[in-house]
């Protein structure tokens, strides 16, 4: 049982509701898993205040009356039906103050469950600039709900809300035990609503008619049935580009500070145990995943960013069409775009959508989107194998490289999405897209997302890949070699024989045992793979050669880097994905079709890669 | 509306930039069991008799999803959506 006060964000879809949670919070989000559903949990503490209040951030939602698992969710928690969570103490409703009447018929229906509500007119800098006027005390006192005006920008209205919370909360209890609202059936007709908010808005609004211009002129191309595949093409390229090229400066130098690092132990240590576990175990592990950290952070940004601006909805629309043919449509057009980040939170957006099918391919194929703990393992394969080099006066062939491996992850998705499709026909869902208005993406909000993210990566890398890299060190450090040995100590250690007994049954692709080693950590978090490749040769060379792409380009043969590359593409699934889909989907069936059917393709590509690049080489 | 409409007809049927008032919402036999649902959030959304709607673009594929915009927000609605929605066009010149 919690002794706060328990608030919760309620509003529809892109009315600002995160950005106002982040700035009551202070951008301070715990991000949990509601107890039996897998929707994330955005909860926070507001600040600044002389009794903490808890507040939640629900998904968005235009009604009660649900259409998809998101929106059951938003209601369940308003209801307080959800097991283990408590019926919230108070309703913030937020309201886009430029999409008045889609707002306020939430707001309307929220009233009929006569639960202590405040409203939050978001957006008013944006509202005030098209011409729109709200009388907001009287349409206040009209409707019986006290009504702020925010601007989710800056914090004024904000600390205004802060303080009718803060006020709040000092003069009522808190909720004590279970209590569960019910919804009664629609009393009133859909059209009775809207003549009242008809009503409401004639005596206390003014609006203008026009749609602001220059929102319509980008939609006109953006939109544009040719063009605006183009531009959207054009943007994903520039993306790619950008993680390649523009992070190189940042990343060379953390690995430079890696090296220093690692000379300077080497020179002040004395040889022994200590050194080489610093050497190669740590620094190896740690340094070698960490050093791709700007390159997530600039997908991110972008993903971020594109969401931010709402032109991400813009992709969805000119995709449904192309996308349906697949079993999919413009709904899963966002949650896949996000897996290039990371499958989880792809596969948890899924949620979006409301064809249960749609949502089961969509799953099914989001793991084949390459998600940024891929991005080290291309990187340095990438690195070590194709030259720098310039095609057609623009493009920088790595960076080329790396577009076609994330291409094969689209066109193999595509395919598989095809063929799950043609099962059972049935009866079609509705698309039914909010196009929400152009915004410029806050820089507060921006960092706070990047934050966020970047703190996840840097959790993993100092645990779990820390954990992993030590124990991988162990194992290929003991034990050491018998007197008189010829070959490389680390062929005589623990990870020496497990990965001589691997590779036999990847020897068809061309994997050396190196490899094999490699991989079995992988399926904790993909980009471990660099840093047990980094510890297994850094463990088995004399010299302290820290730059394991060189000592990769001395050791395999391209057909093989190519063969890892192509594995990799299909990579047998993280543990945490495969453990998001068992929840999703609920299914051990499908769960365990998921992780075969990505095995076997994994397998049967990187053998098709190693088999062609042979033939071509030789 | 006491100026002259053309008779009801549905969204499919008309071009980018016409404007339109909603007359009905139509049952659509493709969305099965759940087309009473469909036309809930339609109205939820604002498709109402009365409504005014603008018809912005048309997706990448044969003309499919269309863009719209109803009381100041803007949808994406696919063919069959937009075939449950009866409007009366208004003609241009008059707003």
């Amino acid at each position: 049982m919690t002794h706060f006060h328990r608030f919760a964000l309620v509003g529809n879809p892109n009315c600002g509701k995160t950005s106002l949670f982040n700035r009551l919070t202070g951008a301070r989000a715990k991000v949990a898993n509601y107890p039996g559903v897998t929707v994330e949990k955005r909860s926070g503490i507001i600040t600044g205040l002389a009794s903490p209040i808890e507040i939640l951030d629900l998904p968005g939602t235009y009604s009660l009356f649900v259409t998809s698992p998101d929106e059951q969710v938003a209601r369940d928690i308003i209801l307080g039906k959800l097991e283990g969570e408590q019926l919230p103490d108070l309703l913030i409703a937020v309201v886009d103050a430029c999409n008045l009447r889609l707002g306020m018929r939430l707001v309307m229906e929220l009233k009929s469950l006569n639960r202590p509500m405040v409203l939050a007119l978001n957006q008013m800098d944006e509202a005030k600039r098209r011409g729109i006027v709200i009388d907001t005390q009287s349409l206040s006192t009209a409707i019986g709900i006290p009504i702020i005006e925010t601007i989710a920008v800056n914090s004024h209205g904000v600390d205004q809300l802060r303080k009718h919370l803060d006020n709040y909360a000092q003069n009522t209890s808190i909720l004590e035990g279970e209590q569960i609202l019910t919804l009664s059936d629609r009393q009133e007709s859909i059209e009775a609503l809207y003549a009242e908010i008809e009503s409401l808005m004639s005596r206390f609004v003014v609006q203008p008619v026009q749609y602001p211009v220059w929102q319509d002129r980008i939609d006109s191309v953006v939109m544009h049935p040719w063009l605006g595949i183009l531009f959207l093409f054009s943007v994903l390229l520039v993306i790619f580009q950008a993680v390649f090229a523009w992070a190189t400066p940042v990343v060379d130098l953390i690995d430079a500070g890696f090296s220093q690092t690692g000379s300077w132990i080497s020179t002040y240590l004395p040889d022994g145990i200590l050194k080489d576990f610093l050497i190669d175990g740590l620094i190896a592990g740690v340094g070698g995943v960490l050093v791709f950290l700007p390159q997530i952070i600039i997908l991110f940004f972008f993903i971020l960013v594109l969401e931010d601006s709402g032109y991400l909805t813009r992709a969805a629309f000119l995709l449904d069409r192309p996308m349906r043919g697949l079993g999919l449509s413009g709904r899963s057009f966002i949650p896949l775009l996000s897996s290039f980040a990371c499958a989880v939170p792809g596969i948890m957006a899924t949620r979006t959508i409301s064809d249960p099918r749609e949502r089961f391919i969509t799953i099914m194929v989001a793991p084949l989107m390459t998600c940024s703990a891929r991005l080290p393992v291309y990187a340095l394969i990438i690195a070590a194998f194709i030259p720098q080099q310039t095609v057609w006066g623009i493009f920088n062939l790595q960076g080329l490289t790396l577009f076609a491996l994330y291409f094969a992850g689209i066109v193999s998705a595509a395919l598989i999405a095809w063929i799950l499709r043609r099962q059972a026909a049935r009866e079609e869902f509705p698309l039914l897209l909010e196009l929400p208005s152009y915004r410029w993406p806050m820089a507060y909000h921006l960092l706070t997302g990047l934050r966020e993210r970047a703190w996840i990566f840097i959790r993993r890398v100092g645990t779990i890949i820390l954990a992993l890299s030590i124990v991988l060190w162990f194992l290929a450090t003991f034990p050491g070699a018998p007197e008189g040995a010829t070959a490389p100590a680390i062929e005589y250690s623990y990870a020496g024989q497990l990965g001589t007994w691997m590779q036999p049954l990847f020897a068809p692709l061309g994997f050396n045992w190196q490899m094999c080693i490699a991989l079995i950590p992988a399926m904790g978090a993909r980009e471990v793979a660099v840093s047990a490749l980094a510890t297994v040769y850094a463990v088995g060379e004399d010299s302290i050669d820290v730059a394991l792409g060189t000592t990769l380009a001395a050791s395999w043969s391209l057909p093989v880097a190519f063969s890892y590359l192509a594995w990799f593409v299909y990579a047998p699934q993280c543990i945490s994905t495969i453990a998001v889909v068992k929840r999703e989907t609920n299914s051990v069936k499908s769960t365990v079709f998921f992780t075969l059917y990505l095995f076997a393709l994994a397998y049967f590509a990187a053998w098709v890669t190693y088999q062609i690049a042979s033939s071509i080489v030789s | 509306m006491n100026s002259y409409t053309f008779p009801s007809i549905n969204l499919l049927q008309c071009k980018k930039g016409t404007q339109a008032r909603v007359t009905d919402i139509f049952p659509q036999p493709k969305f099965g069991n759940q087309d009473p649902h469909v036309s809930l959030r339609l109205k939820e959304l604002g498709f109402l008799p009365g409504a005014r709607i603008e018809v912005i673009g048309f997706g990448f594929l044969g003309a499919d999803p269309l863009a719209l915009k109803v009381n100041g927000t803007k949808f994406a609605l696919r063919r069959t959506e937009a075939e449950k929605i009866g409007v009366e066009i208004i003609p241009t010149g008059n707003h």
